[in-house]
């Protein structure tokens, strides 16, 4: 277990330092998602004053979108640990890692650790935009947190996912293209855009078995409305149940190409 | 001198059916370098990640230090280091950033990884940049610090794996400095070439590798006394006629010590044992026998005729630093000779 995290350690420090000496490795996954937050609450601006969507409980579309646009940050900036991972392949770093004589688990637990402390600082930085756009957080700095949190796991159980397309194709463009073409989906049959009771049935269904749909419910309840213990609970599960499934086929998949 | 490394039977097939490497047994000894010389595709790189734990083998024994590379990997990475022929350096981090890491990883503590840094980045000659950012570096740079970064927990075995391709001559002459250092301050070395040049000067002992097998091995010298010793060649003046030149054919044909010469237009061409120790005994001769020489010249064999020999073909490689195009045409008439 020390050893682990002493291992580990190395390699997360490793990451850190490309991160703060590299800012673009911070801003890449944020464009889109500052886009999305600035032009989406313009243009759904009138639609926050609908009766239906207010009978809702949200304020405005400012304060139902922030938290999908939380999400959708990790989303794309778990696409981003896979494209780092193979950068490390290619530039083989990862050569390098596997020759010494840290074990193979501490390379990955480093580097998820460094995804996670990224998609946090990119977290604060969306929500500090939010913030500054009007937007706040009813349950407070402690809320606060618990969206970030939840939001930056998510993240990392969906690092899983790239690292696996990242190991199997070994090209980072590919990693990026399958990146967005599943994102953009998911988000769209989620309760992204639009609240669960506005949605049509069909995709009122399909968004129940979408796990965005509960990071994002989530962070929404904890920003708009109150401590929603019993929905972080379920999400936390639902968290833990997509990891498992895409860390152990990283893992595998890790094994694999390193092998 | 025990084993370092012990090879025995080594097979690798990849997935594809590649046989890569084809029955492969030899030893390295602490304290030498030894050479693995071959061209591209030989399957010089696929034993050495074997040897250095990143690649499977499909059958066959592969031990370094005594410890088995696949029951007991970890105890191997332990003691080697390796640069491999793709540079692996971390393009963000600096030169001095990337050999702490790397000494990090290899158990070192930050101060102790930071001084031995401090020292690899002189004797590399990077010391001028070492804060600099490593993706700024020019191809040889980061060859140097990919080297360094292979030396800095110290390793008593360092696999090097064609450290000096795609680099300039001087920074290649610079680097060869640096491993024969390396090595006479008790480092063992294997080292994968396909420079002949390099493998003559670095190597204490050489195994010539092709289509994944070692086609010979020994010390360079022996190699190269097993395809033959010297030739001496005597090139007459163009005015010289026939006369002389069968004079000095029959003269040389009783040198004692050497073989049958070949005459080609005005020259005559004479396999001895020791070129140097025969020169003054064979300008006197042809002087008893009234013979004006015009152009003495003498060559000794290169690995390029020992891989010839065993292969039957030239090494599939440009060199970059070649050999004098003289002794290359000599050698082919020698061994039309024989």
């Amino acid at each position: 277990m020390i050893r682990t995290v002493t291992e580990s350690t190395i390699i997360l420090r490793r990451n850190l330092t490309k991160l703060i000496r590299v800012p673009m490795l911070l801003f890449f996954s944020l464009f889109q998602p500052l886009l999305w937050l600035l032009l989406f609450t313009q243009i759904f601006k009138k639609f926050g004053d609908f009766p239906q969507f207010q009978a809702l409980g949200f304020s405005s579309y400012l304060m139902f979108f922030a938290p999908s646009v939380l999400v959708m940050t990790v989303l794309t900036s778990a696409f981003q640990s896979g494209m780092g991972m193979v950068a490390d392949l290619e530039q083989g770093m990862l050569d390098k890692f596997l020759i010494s004589p840290i074990r193979r688990s501490s390379v990955l637990v480093g580097k998820v650790v460094a995804d996670a402390t990224r998609m946090l600082l990119q977290g604060v930085l969306i929500l500090v935009v939010a913030l500054a756009m009007g937007a706040r957080v009813h349950t407070g700095i402690v809320g606060a947190l618990v969206m970030l949190v939840t939001a930056a796991l998510f993240g990392v159980a969906w690092a899983g996912l790239s690292n696996i397309v990242a190991l199997r194709t070994r090209n980072s463009e590919l990693t990026m293209m399958i990146g967005i073409l599943l994102t953009f989906p998911l988000l769209f049959l989620s309760t992204a855009m639009m609240p669960p009771g506005l949605l049509p049935s069909w995709l009122e269904t399909v968004s129940k078995f979408n796990p965005v749909s509960y990071v994002i419910d989530t962070c929404r309840a904890f920003m708009n409305f109150r401590y929603d213990w019993g929905q972080l609970v379920k999400t936390l599960g639902v968290i833990a149940a997509v990891g498992a499934v895409t860390m152990s086929g990283a893992t595998r998949a890790f094994r694999k190409a390193t092998s | 001198m025990s084993a370092l490394i012990e090879v025995a039977n080594l097979v690798k097939v990849y997935p594809d059916g590649t046989r890569a490497v084809d029955d492969v047994s030899f030893d390295v000894h602490e304290g030498e370098v030894f050479g693995f010389l071959g061209p591209n595709g030989a399957g010089k790189t696929t034993i050495i990640r074997i040897l250095v734990t990143l690649l499977p083998k499909t059958s066959g024994g592969a031990r370094v230090g005594g410890h088995d590379v696949k029951t007991d990997a970890e105890a191997v990475r332990r003691m080697i280091g390796y640069a491999g022929q793709f540079i692996g350096i971390d393009i963000d981090l600096t030169a001095r950033e990337n050999l702490v890491l790397q000494g990090r990883l290899h158990g070192m503590t930050s101060q102790t990884a930071g001084r031995r840094a401090g020292e690899l980045l002189e004797l590399m000659a990077l010391t001028d940049v070492r804060d600099k950012r490593a993706g700024a570096f020019s191809g040889g740079m980061r060859r140097r610090l990919d080297l360094a970064q292979a030396l800095v927990h110290e390793p008593q075995l360092v696999f090097l794996d064609e450290p000096t391709t795609g680099l300039d001559p001087q920074t290649r002459l610079a680097l060869w400095k640096h491993l024969e250092e390396l090595s006479e301050a008790g480092t063992t070395i294997f080292l994968t070439t396909q420079y002949l040049e390099e493998a003559d000067r670095l190597a204490s002992r050489l195994a010539i590798i092709d289509h994944g097998r070692i086609a010979a091995d020994g010390t360079p010298a022996e190699l190269k006394a097993e395809v033959g010793g010297d030739v001496v060649t005597i090139t007459l003046p163009e005015d010289a006629d026939g006369e002389a030149l069968r004079r000095a054919a029959d003269a040389l044909a009783s040198f004692p010590g050497a073989g049958a010469p070949t005459v080609f237009e005005r020259s005559v061409a004479l396999p001895v044992k020791d070129a140097g120790r025969s020169l003054s005994d064979l300008v006197r001769r042809m002087d008893e026998v009234g013979v004006e020489i015009a152009k003495l010249s003498f060559s000794t064999p290169t690995l390029d005729e020992v891989f010839l020999t065993h292969t039957g073909e030239r090494m599939r490689v440009e060199e970059s630093t070649s050999r004098p195009q003289s002794s290359l045409s000599m050698a082919a008439r020698r061994r039309g000779a024989r």
